[in-house]
């Protein structure tokens, strides 16, 4: 059956406010047999028509009214991307209820408070690890949810729990009702009003227990005219159905969800999703995506590994490898001294240096089809993205929060600054707070409110409806805006003096060597840093220098590697003012990690965790 | 996907013959170059449409369904085998039965080739199947020495049926190499003989070039696609370890009777081709130098791999030609001083008291042009043992690596 039948005509698209559910009705109405979405499976890249992807999330719509899940209520999902997060995803919004979203990474104790705190009547546990995080937390720890969906059988088939249900079952409930009640769901579509809650998403949670910002339809509507549907950010225009996405970030995130539902509802973009994170390299290799978006870490990633496999590379390949190199910096340089446009010596070293360099680099990095990268989330070293934009990889830095749909502040093609977000979108309302330097919006992006936390929601706003960002920013020649920190991160020394720890923290990481850094100093003297390396490219220095090492830890602390982190600090300090250097600094002996209560969930270092965890290491250095 | 050579989104895209477009093209252009060959299309080339290349080539094409068959008994399924010259023998024989012409001596019923061919591959095939139980119960060099024997007992048989071989020492005739609808009809196509084809006049090497050319590629993309079949695959399975291979539901002992039987076909086709070709064979020919010939093949062409076993058959089967020309080449080049001489001198022995590594008079020290032969080849193996296991297609395999990885090197 596919997704125009059972539709009576007189609730033809158009009634309604605009969902995301809707706009991929739209899209299924029109491109019914191109491909919405892959996934690869079993080795190959499985794909999913427009026609096929509605009439699932249609069939699982229904699944959700037989199960009782009606308008206004939570389904809660905890899974890795893949097109069952999607589906259920839309599903929800498309009988008007409303898609929290867990990190696969959660522990059992953090799951258990999101999912009470949004009181979700049905989740879906991907696996077996994400059932038991359910299961073992005991028979009434949460009240609400009345059915627990699993995607993967594996493992889960022997447990007996009356609310467990196989995705299969799930779906083919769905079909019963489908034939029992058809344009039931059209019919919930039609209804659906701007106000209409669709997502919860809950902050990462640095300071305080994580709270569930609600976003509407009509934050949805105003983050796709304005992130996705803005021509102006892509040279070539606004992305289409013949654009290609790579789903890895989770989409529990506010980032992912704009990248890559908004986009597909949106734009019509192909969502493939990858095998997993740690796949992420091969999988850009095989999709050569055409629109890319990653955080920081993965950039500097990326960067780093082709960095040594440069170096690592036979006598001719690094000869060859030097020169591109030499070719990537000079029109990275002309290129950002022109806000990202080529200047004719550019355009000479870009012709040159692409057959010979740029191209299979690109082709090797699972760029070399992409017409528009981004990153956000955090502060991204200069270096990396000068190094992208020489390839001709130019990659966006922008700006926003979950509070905003991440509608805020973008580099516009064009008219790139470097170390900047770029500048607000046109239009909205976006302002510097004079007294403190906080970023503050207010735009019909601005979300809805915390979810049950009216105060809390109070706090966020300025008596005159503004929403505070909590972030501290400049104006860049009167028009791009700069981040400094969070106003909670701002260290006042005991001389009285003002830091921003993550200016000291960004230069610190840049280097290919610091994966980890927190810059401490609040109240004290001088300043000092706990650091962490980077395993992969330290190791593969130790290698090189031929300094044998056992763990992590080993390795951290030998004399050798420490010296070497000297260096990269002596670095740092160069740049900044004399109160601003490091005067000490210790190294992390552990990785950190989200399941030992180091990092939140997008990988944000949670700072009071830290300085408890590593109270000695902090109080020996002062 | 176009343009995205990394993205498959079905197997049959992933396990594609020719998956890129460069490839097609590039093998294409090859196949048409082939197939110009036997004409003077190029009038400056002196190889093209040489009757003696063509004979050559021809040969070139037998010996390649041959290594074919044998690259899928040791290269594919892993089981060492000297015996391939014994089931070459039987399909030479069962094709020389079958289509020849009977004499008070010898059997003969003069069936036509589209017959007689399939014919020897089958009954090769089928002795094949019969062996094959011991390769269950012996493995690598056990296997080999048992093999070995059928080469020794086949010889014996071949000597022994006179009905059958003819009289060990005249041999026996094979039928014309011929395509005939049936055998009191006229050929449809004579392959020995000049004549015109569609109008234009060919040589009868140039015929039977073009016969075993298409044969050639035929029999090609039935081993390359084998290679991708369930059974292609579960021979790979057992080559790397059979054990294992049971382990993952791989029936060993059918495994190694498919494996024997099919390889046995591409002998049995490729000794019947062999005995057409040359219309007259000695019994000695099937012999463990035969064998080794074709272990020589896939050992320098890489073992395993269907592009390795062609370059390797042309490499083997053209070598000595080359070096015959080679040396001819020098010898003109002493006796006429070229720009070469000294060099020439050095290595070409001409008269009786000359120093010189190769020999080109009767009698006297240094290696005659055979010798030469085969002392090149016993050393090609063994280089190629030591420093590239997986042959000519391993150089080409790092050549194309070595692009692939641009500008990294893994």
């Amino acid at each position: 059956m596919t997704a125009t039948m059972d539709r009576p005509d007189a609730m033809a698209s158009g009634s309604g406010f605009p969902t995301v559910a809707s706009r991929v009705r739209d899209w299924a109405d029109k491109l019914p047999d191109q491909v919405a979405m892959r996934e690869k499976d079993y080795g190959v890249w499985q794909e999913y028509t427009w026609s096929r992807l509605w009439d699932l999330v249609v069939d699982a719509a229904h699944g959700l009214l037989a199960l009782g899940v009606d308008e206004g209520d939570v389904v809660s999902i905890h899974s890795e991307d893949r097109p069952e997060w999607i589906i259920l995803d839309l599903a929800t919004v498309a009988i008007r209820g409303i898609t929290t979203g867990l990190y696969p990474t959660n522990p059992m104790a953090e799951v258990i408070y999101l999912v009470n705190d949004s009181g979700a009547k049905l989740h879906l546990a991907e696996d077996q690890e994400q059932v038991d995080k359910v299961l073992d937390a005991g028979a009434d720890a949460f009240p609400t949810v009345t059915r627990i969906l699993y995607v993967e059988p594996r493992g889960v088939r022997s447990y007996d729990d009356e609310r467990l249900m196989y995705w299969n079952d799930f779906m083919e409930v769905g079909r019963q009702h489908r034939a029992a009640h058809p344009g039931e769901i059209d019919r919930r579509m039609a209804e659906a009003t701007p106000e209409d809650v669709i997502t919860l998403v809950y902050t990462s949670g640095t300071t305080g227990p994580p709270k569930g910002a609600m976003l509407t339809n009509s934050n949805s509507a105003f983050a796709i005219d304005n992130i996705v549907m803005n021509g102006e950010r892509i040279r070539g225009g606004a992305p289409g159905p013949h654009d290609l996405i790579l789903t890895y970030l989770p989409l529990c995130h506010v980032a992912e969800r704009i990248f890559s539902t908004w986009h597909m509802a949106g734009a019509g973009t192909v969502l493939n999703f990858a095998e997993s994170i740690e796949t992420v390299q091969v999988n850009l290799r095989e999709i050569q995506p055409t629109l890319f978006f990653a955080v920081p870490r993965i950039w500097e990633k990326i960067h780093a590994t082709a960095l040594i496999k440069l170096q690592d590379a036979t006598p001719i390949k690094r000869v060859f490898g030097r020169i591109g190199m030499w070719l990537a910096n000079t029109v990275g340089k002309e290129r950002i001294a022109n806000g990202g446009n080529h200047s004719t010596k550019s355009r000479i070293a870009y012709a040159i240096g692409n057959p010979l360099f740029f191209r299979p680099l690109k082709e090797r990095i699972g760029l070399r089809r992409c017409r528009w990268a981004g990153t956000g989330a955090a502060a991204i070293a200069p270096e990396v993205l000068e190094f992208f934009m020489g390839l001709g990889v130019p990659v966006y830095e922008l700006y926003g929060m979950t509070e905003n749909s991440a509608v805020a502040t973008i580099n516009f093609d064009g008219r790139v600054k470097l170390g900047t977000v770029g500048e607000p979108y046109p239009g909205i309302g976006f302002r510097i707070d004079e007294e403190t330097g906080e970023i503050q919006t207010k735009h019909p992006g601005v979300f809805a409110g915390y979810w049950n936390k009216p105060d809390k929601t109070a706090e966020t706003f300025t008596p005159d409806g503004w929403l505070m960002t909590g972030d501290v920013g400049e104006w860049v020649d009167g028009t791009h805006v700069k981040i400094v920190d969070r106003i909670k991160h701002i260290i006042i020394t005991s001389g009285g003096k003002n830091i921003s720890p993550s200016e000291i923290e960004n230069s610190l990481k840049a280097s290919p060597y610091v994966k980890e850094a927190m810059v401490i100093g609040d109240g004290r003297k001088f300043i000092t840093a706990l650091i962490g390396i980077e395993l992969d490219t330290v190791g593969n220095w130790a290698l090189r220098n031929k300094i044998p090492y056992t763990t992590y830890r080993d390795l951290s602390e030998k004399p050798e590697v420490i010296e070497l982190i000297q260096k990269v600090v002596n670095e740092t300090n160069e740049k900044f003012a004399r109160v601003e250097q490091i005067k000490k600094f210790r190294m992390i002996p552990k990785e950190l990690d989200h399941e030992d209560g180091e990092l939140t969930a997008t990988q944000k270092l949670k700072r009071s965790a830290m300085k408890d965890m590593f109270e000695e290491l902090v109080e020996g250095m002062y | 996907m176009r343009g995205r050579p990394n993205l498959y989104v079905s197997y049959e895209e992933e396990q594609r013959i020719l998956p890129t477009m460069t490839q097609r093209v590039s093998m294409t252009f090859l196949v048409l170059v082939a197939l110009s060959v036997p004409f003077k299309v190029i009038p400056g080339i002196k190889f093209l449409g040489d009757p003696s290349w063509l004979q050559i080539l021809g040969l070139t094409f037998i010996f390649l369904i041959g290594a074919l068959g044998l690259n899928i008994l040791t290269g594919l399924a892993g089981q060492v085998s000297l015996g391939h010259a014994f089931f070459m023998g039987v399909g030479a024989y069962t094709a020389a039965v079958l289509g020849g012409e009977a004499t008070n001596a010898v059997y003969g019923f003069g069936l036509p080739i589209w017959v007689t061919l399939p014919a020897a591959g089958l009954v090769a095939a089928g002795i094949g199947i019969l062996v094959a139980p011991t390769a269950v119960r012996v493995r690598g060099l056990y296997l080999a020495i048992v093999t070995l024997g059928l080469v020794f007992i086949g010889q014996h048989i071949f000597r022994s049926w006179n009905s059958v071989a003819g009289v060990p020492e005249l041999g026996r005739d094979w039928g014309e190499f011929q395509f005939a609808l049936w055998s009191s009809d006229g050929p449809a196509l004579a392959l020995q003989s000049d004549g015109d084809w569609f109008g234009i006049a060919m040589l009868g090497e140039g015929k039977a070039y073009l016969f075993l050319l298409v044969l050639a590629i035929g029999f090609t993309l039935l081993a390359k696609n084998l290679a991708r079949t369930r059974i292609g695959r579960s021979f790979a399975a057992v080559r790397d370890r059979d054990i294992a291979a049971e382990v993952m539901g791989v029936n060993e002992v059918k495994a190694k009777t498919q494996a024997f039987a099919i390889s046995s076909f591409y002998a049995g086709v490729a000794g019947a081709l062999y005995g057409y070709f040359l219309g007259s064979v000695q019994l000695e020919t099937w012999n463990l130098f035969f064998s080794v010939t074709f272990v020589a093949i896939i050992l320098i062409g890489g073992a395993g791999t269907t592009a390795g076993v062609v370059m390797g058959t042309v490499f083997v089967e053209t070598l000595p030609r080359i070096v015959e020309n080679t040396t001819d080449f020098l010898e003109v080049q002493v006796e006429e001083g070229g720009w070469l001489a000294p060099i020439a001198d050095f290595i070409i022995r001409t008269e009786g008291a000359d120093f010189g590594l190769l020999s080109t008079v009767e009698n006297g020290p240094g290696l005659s042009v055979s010798q030469m032969n085969g002392l090149l080849f016993g050393l090609l193996i063994a280089v190629f043992l030591i420093f590239e296991p997986l042959g000519l297609y391993g150089i080409w395999l790092r050549i194309r690596n070595y692009w692939k990885g641009w500008p990294f090197t893994y």
